[in-house]
Parts: C-alpha cells; structure tokens; sequence
C-alpha cells in the first residue's frame, strides 16, 4: 500500500482555508488538542491521497478488461459528465456535511463525543478537497463550460440549502442529528466511495481508499453515541430517548436512501465503468445493512434493561417483541427502534411523493397523511424549511398545479438566496495571492456570528 | 479478502459488527462489555480499519484480529505489525479460523511495508502461544516489563 500526498496550488488550498475558517472554526482547536484525544493516531493533514498499485484496469461495463483512463479526455463525451457530475456531487456532501454538523456540534454532551465529530469533519474536509483535487488535476472543458477554479467556487459557495443532494439541505436540530447523520448518511456515503473504488477513472479510484479508510471512523462516530443512549434511555434517563432517535431515523432513513438515486436506474453508470451496482442493488444492501444496525440497538436496549438476560435470552426476546409488536417482560414494541418503510416519506425515486406510512401503509389523503408525519417526524424538523418545502410540492401536486416531475425536480433546490450570505456576490473564496492562513472573516454575515466558543464544555 | 473454507471467509470489520465482536467476547470471557468494545473498535479504525478483520460464518461473526502498523516504539524502528486482540469461537477452534484472519492480517501487513510482525502472549496461555508458534512466530529478546503503581 503506497500512497501520494498532494497539495492543491496554493491559491485553490487557501480558497479551502478561509472556507475551514468560516464554516469549521474549531479546526484549530481540534489540532491543539488532537493529542489529547487521539495520542496514538496520526496527526491531520489537509491534502489529497492517492494510492498507489489499484487495479490497472476497468471493473465492469461494456469496457471491462480495458485499462483504466488517466485523464477526462479519454472517456466519451457522456461518461465524462456522468464522471464530472458524480466528482461534483462528493465534492458537495463533503463541504455540506461539514456545514451541517457545525450547526449543532457545541450541543454534544459528552467530550469524547464530541471530539470525535470534529475530527471526521476535518476529515470530511480532507474528502472535499481530494475531490478538488481530482476537478483541478484534470481538464474539464469538454464536459463543462465552468474552468476548474469556477467549479471550486461554485463548490466552495454551496451553503445548506444549495447542495446537489437532498440529505445535504437539511439543518441539524440537536447532536441526535449529528449521530444519527453519521450512522445513515455516511453509510450511504460508504458505498458511493466503495463503488467509486471500482471506477474506469483511475485518479477517482485511487481517491477512493484512503476516503474510505477515514469513513470507517465516521460510522462508529455516529453508531457508538447511538448505542450509549440506548443504553442510557433503557435505564431511564432523561436526556436522549429512544423516541428521539427513532424520529432522527425517520428523518434522515428516506434521504439516504433517494442518495442512492433513482431505484429504476443506475445502469449507465454501470455500463460506463465508473460503478458496480444498480441504484436498487446498492439500496438493498443498505437496508440490510441498517437493519442490523437497529437490531443491534434494541438488543444494546433489551440488555440494559434487563440485565440478567444472557445473549440468546435476549436475542429471543427482541423475537418476540418484534413478532408480535408487543410488550414482553416489561419492553414495549414501542419502546424499541424500527426501520419506516423504504417508501415512507419519499419525495425521489419510485414512490416519491406517495401516500405510504410509515409501516408502509397507503393513505388516501393529503391531510391525514401530513398528520401522519406530524407524528413520526422530530417537531423540530417540521418548523424548518425542508419540511415546509416537502408539504408545499406535495399540496401543489395534490392540487394538480404540478407534475411528479415538478414536484421532485423542485425538492433539493431550497436555496436561501443563492450564494453563502446576503452578500454572497461579493465573497469570493478563490482569489488571487491570497494569503496561504487568510485570517480575515470571508463574509460579514460570518463575522456576526457570537464569538468562537470551543466545543469542549 | 481470503477464503478460509466452504463456510468461513475473512473481511474487514464493519461498524455494524459491534454487537456480535460484544457477543464473541462474552461467550469467551463470560462478561458483558459492549462499553469496552465500543470504545475499541472506534480506536482501531481511527488507527488502521485494514488492520481490522472479521471472519464469518453462516453470517455471523466467528473470530476477530485487530491490529496496527507502527514503528518507532521500544527502538525498533522498521514497520512492524503488531497483533493486538483476537477471539475465535470456541466452537470453531481447531479449524483454522485463527490461522486464516493471521494470514490475511500479515499479508496486509507485508502490503504496507512491514517487515516484521509481533504480538504479546500471556506466559500463561499455551494455547494462543501454539497458535502463534504455528503461524513461524519465534519468542523475541524483547521482553515486557511491569511495574503496579
């Protein structure tokens, strides 16, 4: 295993400075402190890896067998921007996670917790400038009219409710949010990376080990809190509860899954060599996967309530629960957490904007359905403007006033006002000789923001 | 990753693991710790998640082996690979499962530029000191040393 380690030209790297500085200002304290927390672990670099010794050649579709491409220019016109497209998207989820997690990061009750988002925010920082790197290194302009250093400003421009992906757009309510986002939505981001490990694009493939190495971590930042607090609510504590979580996971579960694209596609991609999977081939291993993951919750939950219980006693008892969805030896169906139906809550991919429950059940009508939601959904989510927008394309759609397509179509652009502030014409995040360690605030709407608090209580 | 048999195959270690490693290691040591675990597997894939591998069987999880490239500690400077957990289900012992997660876990090792692997036995557990004697692992001069405090 051999790597590269790359740095962006300096003006593109102090481009993604001031965005650190604007959107994750705990940076600096997380190195300060990373020793603390992480004494044995490599210290943080911001660069680009790229591994060495991959796969030399194509991994399926129709050029299998054929040696991977090194530069855009030698893919066809059309793979090239389905390539361009999919760097693009990354690129957005890295920054926008960020951006995200910043919202409700100081709220983490416990330090540990809290250091180890933190740390997989630097990270998912290190991601989005690998993705940089990767539209930089490489000459686009078959494919797109925008020059490298307009892409990265357009990327770097992109605030929560201006990314490409629905999950991208939604704000954080509490650290639940920050949790559960990692244990869902980092796991769909697993297997985009673990496909794009296969792609006929080698520098994109040899992007992909290092991204998913760190995406490990991310998961188990997101999955162990999770399992704390189920222990925790079991026993009767007061702060987080397994209904919270379970209407986190009504949250974010539909989103993940419309990441994977629409159910009934994905063969292009396929086909061109840059994935492995069909959109619905990778979802169902996903819900798999997830529902081992709420197993293994209400099992940490069953074992902590009732702690004279061995394993298999345990295991059998969750059985039971979950046949019959009733109470047994005091734990109530209730009680536990569940996986909605795939169809729940949709607004992409085949049942979108269709009237299923959360047990997969079919509603009739608009009004019972959004009271449906009213109850599964956290109530902090629905006075927020994701929610606000889903009711407003699902009434128009009811009405007849839009298609389908509008209605999906419409859903991920929520942007504010186009840019990162009110003043966004004026920032501007790639520029010239600009200082390696910008100190300045980017924008002024930045600027007011109360004084830096580290997150650490 | 490597076949072992018909019925076992090794693979890297998944988040979603935790409960049956927790589980593996009760039914070992007789204690309940998911609270240990959880604060170790998040170590190891901080430090190295290739350096983590699970073997499965039937779907479940039949052994473990974490582990973690370094050098510079006691002096020796050359990329070593050091083993550091590892359980096999007692029910599984004898047919290679052990030997199997060693072997992919020294070619990850190799792979990375180590050239040299290490683990420590406790001087009372024959068994795992067989195994590892089996696998061509000869005692070092490097001795631990311990002081309670």
């Amino acid at each position: 295993m051999k790597m590269t380690k790359t740095h962006l030209p300096k003006k593109f790297h102090s481009a993604v400075v001031k965005w650190q500085q604007t959107f994750l200002p705990d940076y600096d304290f997380l190195l300060d402190n990373w020793d603390k927390h992480f004494p044995r672990d490599r210290s943080f670099e911001l660069c680009a890896f790229r591994e060495l010794g991959i796969c030399g050649e194509i991994e399926c579709g129709d050029a299998k067998g054929q040696p991977k491409v090194t530069r855009a220019a030698e893919l066809h016109p059309e793979q090239a921007g389905h390539l361009l497209g999919a760097i693009r998207a990354q690129a957005s989820t890295e920054f926008g996670s960020i951006q995200q997690h910043q919202l409700t990061l100081a709220r983490a009750q416990s330090e540990e917790e809290q250091f180890w988002i933190l740390r997989m925010m630097a990270e998912e920082l290190r991601h989005g400038y690998q993705m940089l790197h990767l539209l930089l290194e490489d000459d686009w302009t078959a494919v797109s009219d925008a020059t490298g250093e307009e892409i990265v400003e357009e990327t770097l421009s992109m605030r929560t409710g201006s990314h490409i992906l629905g999950a991208f757009n939604i704000d954080f309510d509490s650290f639940v949010d920050n949790a559960v986002f990692c244990a869902l939505i980092d796991r769909v981001g697993k297997y985009q990376l673990a496909m794009q490990k296969v792609s006929a694009y080698k520098p994109m493939a040899e992007s992909m080990p290092q991204m998913l190495r760190e995406e490990a971590f991310h998961l188990a930042a997101g999955v162990v809190p999770l399992r704390r607090w189920m222990e925790q609510a079991a026993t009767g504590s007061p702060y987080v509860t397994a209904s919270d979580i379970q209407k986190a996971i009504n949250k974010w579960y539909p989103r993940g899954l419309e990441m994977f694209g629409d159910e009934r596609g994905g063969g292009t991609n396929v086909r061109y060599g840059l994935k492995p999977m069909k959109n619905q081939e990778a979802q169902d291993q996903y819900i798999v996967e997830v529902e081992k993951l709420v197993r293994d919750l209400n099992m940490r939950f069953i074992r902590a309530r009732l702690p004279k219980l061995d394993l298999k006693q345990a295991d059998k008892l969750l059985d039971e629960i979950l046949a019959d969805r009733g109470s047994v030896q005091g734990i109530a169906w209730e009680e536990l957490v569940h996986l909605p139906d795939r169809a729940f809550f949709r607004r992409r991919g085949v049942p979108a904007f269709e009237l299923v429950g959360w047990d997969g059940e079919s509603l009739d009508d608009l009004a019972d359905y959004l009271e449906h939601l009213q109850k599964h959904l956290p109530d902090a989510y629905r006075a927020g403007r994701d929610f606000q927008n889903y009711v407003e394309q699902a009434r128009k759609l009811a009405a007849g006033e839009i298609t389908l397509r509008d209605a999906v179509s419409a859903m991920p652009e929520l942007r504010r006002v186009g840019g990162v502030c009110p003043c966004s014409k004026s920032v501007r995040w790639v520029a010239d000789d600009a200082p390696a360690t910008a100190a300045t605030t980017a924008c002024p709407a930045a600027a007011t923001r109360p004084p830096h608090r580290a997150p650490a209580r | 990753m490597s076949q072992t048999t018909a019925d076992v195959r090794i693979r890297p270690l998944e988040d979603t693991d935790l409960g049956e490693i927790t589980a593996l290691d009760e039914k070992i040591a007789g204690s309940y710790r998911p609270e240990v675990w959880e604060r170790r597997v998040a170590y190891y894939f901080r430090r190295d998640p290739d350096a983590c591998l699970v073997a499965e069987a039937d779907g479940r999880v039949v052994g473990f082996m974490f582990g973690d490239l370094r050098s510079g500690e006691f002096g020796l400077e050359e990329p070593t690979g050091w083993i550091e957990v590892m359980a096999v289900d007692p029910e599984l012992r004898g047919q290679a499962v052990g030997r199997s997660l060693a072997e992919s876990l020294m070619e990850h090792f190799r792979s990375s530029g180590a050239v040299a692997v290490r683990t420590m036995v406790d001087a009372d557990s024959s068994g795992i000191e067989g195994f590892f004697v089996s696998l061509g692992f000869a005692p070092a001069t490097l001795r631990p040393f311990v002081k309670r405090l």
